[in-house]
């Protein structure tokens, strides 16, 4: 039924333009009025008693054959469009044909008829007879034509259709040549190649197959009405009694119009043979034919919804539940490949029908999957048992196993694997469903683990985007305000997150301490351990404010949450405006560069090791302070290794040669200028405004007056960008 | 695109492992897997040559710090020789020295051993 009600919907959009209502009105109106024609002719022959001039006579063919002639392209252009199913076609064309037949039937019936003597009707009553029949039959005839010719046409092919309009244009000529050739050997002679389509048409029967077994049924039975119709339609129009019979008056009427319809009726019994029997053979197979029909829409409808799902657990089960739905298999089990510990392993990850456990008990699963992985062809075991990887027995439901390779893009998606009870179970057409729904399946699962990783890579990055967001805000957002100093600071980070760290802190009214310090390793972790130093920094800088003690604290409560292979260098100062003196000590830091208004620099580097190298009293031993009395203009500079291990296209070390010329030639400026050009320095030398490493840089110079708020700096820099997104640092508006 | 290898090469009973190219975060794994092959096979003297070692990052440091402690509880020890200075300032920086035997050549390395009370 679906497929011819999809038909009428592509045929409804193809339908040619057909006229305008008001000229097939016309065109009705025309056929009436050549009936009438008709009509009038014969009873004026009736009335004069005389037959017609030949010039008449031929006038009088031409209006009716006209007539008809239209009348078949209206009644054509009403039916074409009122697509129905075999049923319907039919059924209607039954009924029409017992309403027209029975008028003919009737009329012939009526009363006794005067015949026709000499080409002339003896009675008005053969006059009305005479049309009337005609008029059924040959309706009859052309409704037959356009009827069937659904029918014919179904599921068209090239040749199909030329051969049913071949058959029609022979039924007009033989009908034609009817007005001139004589009833005899000449006119059965020229019937025979029109018989010939008519019965290459017959057997145009594709429509069968998609009935159901009600349809079948019903079908047979209608078929079966209109066969015997037709049958007694066509003896009434050709028997050769004596007596005058509907078929005389009809030849009378139109011996061309007569050919043409018992063709016809003779297409129609044949057509009406031709599908009983065929609808009767047919009848056993149909279950087979629904059930395929069900199978392959379940299949269908199945791989729809594999392409509409992304959860990967819920995927499997759905890919492996499939084939059993569609009363593929009895069993199905999906193994992919998975890395784990390191390599590549296979694993059931689902199952239909049955469980990995009891699988993996009866059959080797791993070298099935390995062989059809390796060869990529799908792998068809009719006898299962018999195979060395299979220890199924009977009792096991594996008679016969499957297995078919899911591959997109080219990559081993997995294996679907399908088994059937008994041996031999799998046909080829099952196989061929089984591998384009496993196509299907592939790409599912490649749809899946796209969306996944797709799914998991965002994820990571808004976490590490909110990781970034924490970090910046460990950080200092604005430095205080130290009497008689400026500093300036930054920090960018290779990754996402950073180890290094910064801070500066007001310990009391005349002491600030300040700290930079390096997480070893890059990433995740080491941003761990810098948000602990500087938890520990503000924490522990106000109650043990020298470097030393701060260091030595710092180190015992690091030691104890460190990876042994984690370690962190710090170089934290104490500034005290009143003493004015800079205390430093370093924890296996980088060596502090430090300059005079002179323009003498050199690096401090007092002993001591790294922050967790020594969880005992050895970092403490080691740890010497070096106390520093300022003078004005003093410039100290902190900085982690990105900055003097900074590389550029040649490969070179920034290192801390350059730091110090820099340092040098720009001694003058204030913390914030100073901070800049050390920047800008370094990027002229790299080349580049990306960063490989996380770099810090703190710069704190000593004035020695008490400066105005305005000459007061600074502070943070974006921290934590991704390298290339980072350009020239910017320095935050003064701290007030 | 590793640029960094480990050769292994023995003395006795010590081992000694040839460093060459950049230790960083992401060469640190294989000296982690060289130290620990030799661990496995109940090597605990090793001598770390670093003549030909260009660069070491704090994450290449760390591995030394991993293992020294487990080798030394085995009666063995890392000993780190022939440091090209660049690479020695890193290892100094942080001090190392103090926790290391750090010396200009192998055969010094190897006397220490030798001198080690067993």
């Amino acid at each position: 039924m679906s497929v011819f009600s999809s038909g009428q919907s592509i045929r409804q959009a193809l339908t040619s333009p057909r006229g305008t209502r008001g000229q097939r009105v016309l065109m009705a109106v025309l056929v009436g009025v050549c009936y009438v024609l008709g009509f009038l002719y014969h009873l004026m022959l009736w009335q004069t008693g005389q037959p017609a001039t030949p010039a008449l006579a031929w006038a009088y063919h031409a209006v009716i054959t006209i007539g008809f002639g239209m009348a078949w392209y209206l009644l054509y252009q009403y039916i074409r469009v009122r697509y129905g199913s075999p049923a319907k076609v039919f059924w209607t064309t039954l009924l029409l044909g017992i309403f027209l037949l029975g008028i003919a039937s009737l009329m012939s019936n009526i009363g006794a008829p005067g015949g026709i003597y000499l080409d002339v009707p003896l009675s008005l009553l053969t006059v009305v007879q005479l049309n009337l029949i005609s008029l059924g039959a040959v309706a009859f005839g052309l409704l037959l034509l356009i009827q069937l010719r659904q029918l014919v046409l179904f599921k068209r092919t090239k040749s199909s259709q030329r051969n049913w309009y071949l058959m029609l244009g022979l039924i007009l000529f033989t009908s034609v040549t009817a007005l001139w050739v004589e009833p005899g050997a000449a006119e059965i002679i020229l019937l025979i190649p029109a018989i010939v389509l008519i019965t290459i048409n017959a057997f145009r029967l594709s429509w069968i197959v998609y009935l159901s077994f009600k349809e079948k049924m019903v079908v047979s039975g209608l078929s079966l009405l209109l066969f015997i119709l037709l049958l007694v339609g066509f003896a009434g129009l050709t028997d050769t009694d004596d007596a005058i019979m509907a078929g005389d008056l009809l030849s009378y009427y139109s011996p061309m119009l007569h050919t043409f319809t018992v063709l016809a009726f003779l297409f129609g019994i044949l057509y009406c043979a031709t599908s009983l029997l065929s609808l009767i053979f047919h009848l056993p197979t149909t279950t087979d034919f629904q059930r395929k029909a069900g199978e392959m829409a379940a299949m269908q409808s199945l791989t729809r919804l594999v392409s509409q799902v992304f959860d990967a657990e819920t995927l499997y089960s759905t890919i492996t539940s499939s084939p059993i739905e569609a009363s593929l298999a009895n069993t199905a089990w999906l193994v992919i490949p998975e890395v784990r510990d390191g390599a590549i392993r296979s694993r059931i990850v689902a199952a239909t029908n049955t469980t990995p456990a009891f699988l993996n008990e009866v059959l080797d699963a791993k070298a099935l999957y390995d062989e059809v992985t390796s060869s990529r062809e799908t792998l068809h075991l009719p006898q299962a048992p018999a195979d060395h990887r299979v220890a199924a027995r009977p009792g096991d439901g594996i008679g016969s196993l499957i297995g078919i390779p899911l591959i997109a893009r080219d990559r081993p998606m997995g294996v679907l694997f399908a088994s059937k009870e008994v041996s031999m179970g799998f046909e080829d057409d099952d196989i061929d469903a089984l591998k384009v729904f496993a196509a299907q399946a592939s790409i599912a699962l490649d749809n899946a683990h796209l969306f996944k990783e797709q799914l998991d890579k965002e994820r990571l990055s808004r976490e590490l985007d909110i990781a970034r967001e924490v970090q910046q805000k460990l950080l200092p957002q604005a430095l205080p305000r130290v009497d008689g100093a400026t500093v300036a600071a930054s920090s960018v980070s290779a990754q996402e997150v950073g180890g290094d760290y910064y801070d500066v802190a007001q310990v009391d009214e005349q002491r600030t301490a300040f700290i930079v310090g390096d997480v070893s390793g890059k990433g995740t972790s080491a941003a761990f351990y810098m948000a602990e130093l500087q938890g520990i920094f503000h924490a522990v800088s106000r109650l043990a404010p020298s470097p030393v003690d701060f260091l030595s604290e710092a180190n015992r409560a690091l030691s104890g949450s460190l990876d042994r292979n984690v370690f962190i260098s710090a170089v934290y100062g104490l500034l005290d405006v009143e003493k004015e003196e800079l205390v430093l000590a370093r924890a296996g830091h980088c060596p502090v560069a430090t300059i005079n208004l002179q323009g003498e620099a050199r690096f401090v580097r007092s002993r001591g090791m790294g922050l967790g190298l020594d969880r005992g009293q050895l970092f403490r031993h080691a740890l010497a302070e070096e106390r520093i009395p300022l003078q004005p203009g003093d410039v100290f500079v902190l900085y982690t290794d990105g900055i003097v291990e900074s590389r550029n296209a040649d490969d070179e070390e920034y290192g801390y040669d350059r730091l110090l010329d820099a340092l040098k030639e720009h001694r003058h400026e204030d913390a914030t200028d100073l901070h800049r050009v050390l920047i800008d320095d370094l990027q002229r030398f790299t080349g580049h405004d990306y960063y490989d490493d996380d770099m810090t840089l703190l710069v704190l110079k000593w004035h020695g007056i008490n400066l105005s708020g305005s000459l007061h700096s600074v502070a943070a820099v974006p921290y934590g960008q991704k390298r290339a997104d980072v350009g020239v640092p910017e320095l935050a508006l003064p701290a007030e | 695109m590793s640029n960094f290898s480990v050769g292994f090469r023995t003395h006795g009973a010590v081992q000694m492992l040839d460093l060459n190219g950049e230790l960083d975060a992401h060469t640190a794994p294989e000296l982690e897997a060289a130290i620990e092959k030799c661990r496995d096979e109940q090597q605990y003297s090793l001598i770390i040559n670093g003549a030909a070692l260009q660069y070491i990052s704090s994450a290449g440091l760390g591995v030394f710090m991993a293992y020294i402690e487990e080798m030394r509880e085995a009666g063995g020890d890392i000993k780190i020789a022939a440091l090209q200075p660049k690479v020695f300032n890193v290892f100094d920086l942080l001090g190392f020295p103090l926790l290391f035997d750090i010396v200009d050549d192998e055969a010094e390395a190897l006397e220490r051993f030798d001198n080690a009370p067993s």
